[in-house]
């Protein structure tokens, strides 16, 4: 091959490589399209979900000319304003929810950040001070205008779903590698693993709800994520070693290595694309998983907004951002799965590398 | 220090899924002095690779035991370092780290592993390519990493299981010389399974042929070096091929045939 040659598959390559970036660029712009176009028509008058659906847009907010003054399709404010309106703050929350946030009370915590761990442990004014259900003792406006807002329960809900797969992320990872090295790791996790693995989580959540309560988010939250990625990570570890292949593992025990050191430098760089596609699935999993807990009755959280918007719809007339807030989750998983696409094709440079020169 | 490797009384059987009990090894016995550069022939599923496993520690003999000096071999270990036939350089690894692997496990010190790793990278012909990925390389330049790998262990007995057999006639030619340099400079003892009767003229000291798990044979190749086509085409080369072919029920008629 003369050095002409390489520069010509070179060329080539990156002309391809344009091409598949350009392409990706046209799927992502086409379904986002899609999801918009769903949402507009889901929230027409002759859409049955009319009613629980508000359109993305309105006489207020983005687009307004062109939807109320152009088409004519909406009137009032849009959901997506309804949400940028709110996040920060909520008049709405303020008048309807006093104890829409108790947790964060300035009487148990004393500094933003401690206000949100505080909210993250989600026990301490609720196990002191609050039955379930019962109305906040606090009176109006004590609380921080950000407690009323959209953003402190995403916030915390963020914050819950990646503290629970980080630590079922690292319990999974410790349970499914150091089973190689010690089988009998693997001969007691398998069976419980394979036995939980059958029950779809989804179904299993309302179980850990009763079992843990709502007052205690860090058992139910936290908990059920870090159980599902522990049960997910297990399986995609113990896979992507299985996967390696017995040649590499027999020439790395020929050249001396023990297991330490075949753990190092073989199971562990060996494993990642796996176990980073393993993991990309999982938290994509915990998303749902941990605002479907959120709405099954803790105080705080994306899910807990949800339940606030039904009372909104039926009691003020305002519109639901529900539709929003899947969006704002929709795109924050994107953005985040982004972020870790970047990082496991750094950590996987080398399985992508010769393919760059087309060889 | 390079040791006698003795083969003693060696059998391993396998069940068959069927049941049948199949003898890959029968009693194998012969001994390697140090030094030597032994090729192990036979037919495919004859116990060559089988041979080569025990002897690395990979597979319990079902009977008898191989010897390096006085010391039984019970497992593997970085005395016999190993070049297979597929591809196990860690693709994950630069190819220093690749050659550097064998020495972090054996807790070499920082100095001297570089050093010990430069001097086998440069002997193989790859030092340019050191802080490329595997995936980068072409196969030929992939079985000088595993090569260097395996020397840079220190090993006394280099074991290699028809590592050139997937590469094209050229690349096998050029590797044969790479890996003859540094036989000849370091004097190890060389197991080295083929089934290409060619490959073993231009490699061997001695023959060891096995047909159906047994040494049917034990044939020294006294033949000068280089051996270069003329040698090979020598009265003494073409005796040594047709005894080979004999012994693993070919005729001269059916080899020109293949």
């Amino acid at each position: 091959m003369t050095s002409t040659d390489v520069l010509d598959v070179r060329a080539k390559a990156l002309r391809e490589k344009r091409r598949r970036r350009i392409a990706s660029i046209i799927y992502i712009a086409l379904g986002i399209t899609l999801f918009f176009v769903a949402w507009v028509l889901l929230s027409l008058e002759a859409s049955p979900w009319h009613y629980d659906i508000p359109p993305p847009f309105g006489a207020v907010g983005p687009f307004q000319d062109i939807l109320q003054g152009v088409w004519g399709l909406f009137q009032g404010e849009g959901a997506i304003a309804h949400f940028w309106r709110n996040l920060g703050t909520s008049q709405d929350m303020k008048i309807k929810f006093v104890h829409a946030c108790p947790d964060l009370h300035p009487a148990n915590v004393n500094n933003p950040f401690r206000q949100i761990i505080s909210s993250l442990m989600g026990w301490k004014y609720n196990a002191d001070n609050l039955l379930p259900g019962q109305p906040s003792p606090v009176p109006i406006g004590q609380l921080p205008d950000y407690c009323y807002g959209y953003g402190i329960h995403l916030l915390v809900t963020i914050i819950r779903i990646l503290i629970g797969a980080a630590l079922g992320t690292i319990a999974g990872l410790a349970i499914g590698l150091s089973s190689l090295v010690f089988p009998k790791v693997a001969q007691v996790f398998t069976p419980v693993a394979s036995f939980f693995g059958t029950a779809p989580i989804f179904i299993a959540a309302p179980f850990f709800v009763i079992w843990f309560g709502v007052e205690v988010p860090i058992m139910t939250t936290i908990g059920l994520v870090t159980f599902y990625t522990t049960l997910l990570m297990y399986f995609f570890s113990r896979r992507a070693a299985e996967n390696i292949p017995v040649g590499i593992v027999e020439s790395a025990l020929t050249l001396g290595g023990t297991p330490r050191s075949i753990f190092r430098w073989v199971y562990l760089p060996g494993t990642v694309p796996e176990i980073a596609g393993g993991f990309r699935i999982a938290l994509a999993g915990a998303w749902g998983l941990g605002v479907l807990v959120e709405v099954l009755g803790i105080q705080v959280g994306g899910g807990h907004l949800i339940d606030i918007w039904r009372f909104l719809i039926g009691q003020l007339q305002a519109p639901s951002a529900l539709v929003a807030l899947i969006t704002f989750y929709g795109v924050l998983a994107v953005v985040v799965d982004g972020i870790l696409l970047v990082l496991i094709r750094y950590l996987t440079r080398w399985s992508e590398a010769g393919r760059r020169l087309g060889l | 220090m390079s040791r006698v490797v003795s083969f003693e009384g060696l059998w391993c059987v396998f069940e068959h899924r069927s049941g049948q009990l199949v003898n890959a090894l029968h009693d194998v016995n012969f001994e390697v002095q140090p030094g030597e550069f032994v090729c192990v022939v036979g037919r495919s599923g004859h116990g060559k690779t089988t041979l080569l496993r025990v002897l690395a520690g990979l597979q319990p003999p079902t009977a008898g035991q191989i010897r390096l000096g006085e010391v039984v071999v019970e497992g593997p270990g970085a005395d016999r370092a190993m070049v297979f036939q597929q591809d196990t350089v860690f693709p994950w690894l630069h190819v220093r780290e690749n050659v550097e692997f064998g020495l972090r496990a054996l807790k070499v010190d920082d100095e001297e592993r570089e050093s010990t790793t430069a001097h086998w990278l440069d002997a193989v012909g790859l030092t340019d390519f050191a802080d490329s990925w595997p995936r980068e390389l072409s196969g030929g330049m992939r079985k000088r990493v595993a090569l260097a790998a395996a020397m840079a262990v220190g090993s006394d007995v280099i074991l290699m299981d028809e590592p050139f057999g997937s590469l094209d006639y050229f690349t096998r030619r050029n590797l044969h010389d790479v890996l003859l340099d540094l036989w000849e400079e370091t004097q190890k003892t060389v197991f080295f399974v083929t089934h290409d009767i060619e490959e073993a003229l231009i490699l061997a000291d001695r023959v060891i042929l096995l047909a159906e798990g047994k040494l049917v044979d034990d044939i020294p190749v006294d033949l000068p070096r280089p051996r270069d086509e003329d040698v090979r085409a020598s009265s003494a080369a073409v005796d040594i091929t047709k005894t080979i072919l004999a012994h693993l029920g070919i005729t001269e008629e059916e080899a020109t045939q293949v």
